[in-house]
């Protein structure tokens, strides 16, 4: 690694009990902190309102496909059927909203769905095919049995020091800096 | 809660009773004076009030079968609700539906096809119909009475096998009763599924028995799930403020009825729709006629009061309730999910409404041959009086039955899942 690209990228702990690691989150999330994150081998519930997270926001996506796919539902119908080449099919009328209304529901669905496909690469800012965490030695650990409670650098909060210091006194072990 | 205590809830049961004996006499005194002047209005409230109830029983058997072959986790608390009211199915069908269907006055009062001599929009006879008689394996009287009998006998075995079963648990604490109950709602599910749907057939479409939709079983079973549903939100509000879920009900199981709701919502839009559009697509006149008479007066074409209906249908009972549920906010805060409860149980009565009070009477003297019953009419009054009446007995016997159980199932092996119950 480059001696001058050489930057923090923030501070790890883990916790070998789920109780631990928690009431650690508890304290980091009443503490202010935006920037960190938990990882567990499994889901621990509850840990979402320990964390202080909000509602995840791709649902937004979801609706925005949602209502667009209605809307190119419509137009995709009219244009055709009505305008490009007016059809009479079966004694109804050009267009309405009733003969085409399969088109309407899947073309919302189809585009409801890519929303919600495409929405949650986008927050979880997806792909990525490296992460700084991937560099400490004891990470896949946390696929096993070990928490660990990560602050990133790039929370205002952050200070080396002080940021060590609070993960020891939340009982983290293991206080390791990682480097980009 | 100990067994040894019954909610003071309970001890209200009587009253309802009462007041449900009340209303079924005034009811039935009224459907026996308008049959006696060859009206058939007021038997067609009692028809609408036991059917609402009927719709909400059905789908809480459903959800309750439906939830123990799936074994949920999130059920046990909320389910147990439902065990202690499904005993009323039977009942309501007994005091609403059969006496309606056993009676040859009412009989021939509610479902023309019956009565040989009921004169068609056409100017001809019952008994003189070739498409009465091509269906007339199904539609005779016979077969129909039958089927009334399975329908209270099919039910009433399902409610108390699943009650006694889940009972006996709280106190034998067996696990074997939930493999029991699993076994018998594999079994009940598809059997509820083709009753329902005969009952569906007989109890509403059969009244404009011309028509024919094979949708209109699946129909019957998506607005049932979504009343019982919102009962069930109503229910559990109450209970939850001043009843035996008082601190039991948290947000997780707000937000789970309110999935599900949202859920049912769109598919009983599926569904109607979808009979709709078939029935649009095909336009052939056996079949568009019963959408005809709901939105257009057949001598000059404009809309009558049914249009009206069909318009609440689709923006009041599907896109309201669906756009609102669509947000997460409106599943998990009590008083928004109550509210919506509120606003589907409403629809659910007016989409009874469309289905089963406009008819085709014969008249001479209309251009068509026939004139369309209107929506508004000071009947209504007494459908509602129906429901509130078929109501307090489904309440009675819902609090008698509180009194004598376990409100908690407290040893479902999954209580503990269901108490702690989280998204």
């Amino acid at each position: 690694m480059n001696e001058r690209n050489e930057r923090i990228h923030g501070v790890a702990c883990t916790f070998r009990k789920v109780s631990d690691v928690f009431h650690a989150a508890e304290k980091v999330r009443d503490a202010g902190w935006k920037n960190w994150d938990v990882h567990t081998p499994f889901p621990i519930h509850g840990m979402d309102q320990a964390m202080g997270m909000p509602r995840s926001p791709v649902p937004r996506l979801t609706l925005l496909g949602g209502v667009t796919g209605f809307i190119t539902g419509c137009l995709l119908t009219w244009y055709t059927n009505s305008y490009d080449y007016p059809l009479i099919v079966g004694g109804k009328p050009y267009w309405s909203v009733i003969f085409p209304f399969p088109v309407l529901y899947e073309c919302t669905i189809l585009f409801a769905a890519f929303g919600t496909f495409f929405g949650q690469f986008i927050f979880n800012r997806l792909p990525r095919h490296n992460h700084p965490l991937f560099e400490l030695p004891n990470f896949s650990r946390v696929s096993d049995d070990t928490f660990m409670i990560v602050l990133e650098a790039r929370d205002p909060q952050f200070h080396l020091d002080e940021s060590r210091n609070f993960l020891q006194s939340l009982g983290g072990q293991e206080i390791t800096v990682i480097r980009d | 809660m100990s067994s040894s205590s019954p909610h003071a809830l309970t001890a209200h049961w009587k009253k309802f009773l009462g007041a449900g004996v009340v209303a079924m006499a005034v009811l039935w005194y009224f459907a026996c004076a308008g049959v006696a002047h060859h009206e058939n209005r007021q038997a067609l409230s009692i028809l609408v009030g036991s059917l609402f109830w009927i719709s909400v029983l059905i789908g809480m058997l459903m959800l309750t079968m439906i939830t123990r072959v799936f074994d949920a986790g999130w059920a046990p608390i909320i389910r147990r609700n439902w065990e202690l009211l499904i005993i009323a199915l039977p009942v309501v069908i007994v005091l609403g539906v059969a006496p309606l269907a056993f009676s040859t006055s009412f009989r021939h009062a509610l479902w023309d096809w019956t009565d040989a001599a009921h004169v068609l929009p056409s100017g001809h006879a019952v008994g003189h119909d070739p498409i009465l008689q091509a269906k007339s394996w199904f539609l005779n009287e016979k077969f129909f009475l039958i089927r009334v009998s399975l329908y209270v006998l099919v039910f009433g075995v399902l409610a108390t096998l699943l009650r006694r079963w889940s009972f006996a648990q709280d106190t034998d604490r067996t696990a074997g009763h939930t493999h029991r109950l699993h076994a018998v709602s594999a079994v009940g599910i598809p059997l509820s599924a083709v009753t329902l749907t005969m009952l569906a057939f007989d109890c509403l479409m059969a009244l404009s028995y011309h028509w024919f939709s094979t949708m209109y079983g699946v129909w019957f079973f998506a607005l049932s799930i979504r009343l019982a549903l919102a009962v069930t939100v109503i229910l559990t509000y109450r209970l939850s403020n001043g009843g035996w879920l008082d601190g039991l009900l948290n947000q997780a199981h707000r937000h789970v009825l309110g999935c599900l709701m949202l859920a049912f919502t769109v598919f009983w839009a599926y569904i109607s729709f979808s009979q709709y559009f078939l029935i649009y697509t095909a336009n052939i006149p056996e079949e568009t006629f019963w959408y005809n008479i709901r939105e257009f007066d057949p001598a000059t074409g404009l809309k009558n009061q049914w249009w009206g209906v069909s318009m609440y249908m689709i923006f009041g009972f599907f896109l309201l309730p669906f756009l609102s549920l669509l947000f997460y906010r409106t599943k998990i805060v009590a008083g928004r999910l109550l509210t919506v409860a509120w606003i589907i149980l409403i629809g659910g009565i007016v989409d009874l409404w469309f289905n089963a009070l406009p008819r085709q009477v014969y008249d001479k003297s209309a251009p068509e041959g026939f004139v369309v019953t209107p929506f508004l009419t000071s009947s209504l009054f007494l459908d509602l009086l129906a429901i509130a009446g078929f109501g307090a007995i489904v309440i009675a016997l819902f609090l008698r039955s509180a009194s004598k159980q376990e409100t908690i199932p407290v040893h479902d092996p999954r209580i503990l899942e269901s108490i702690n119950y989280h998204e």
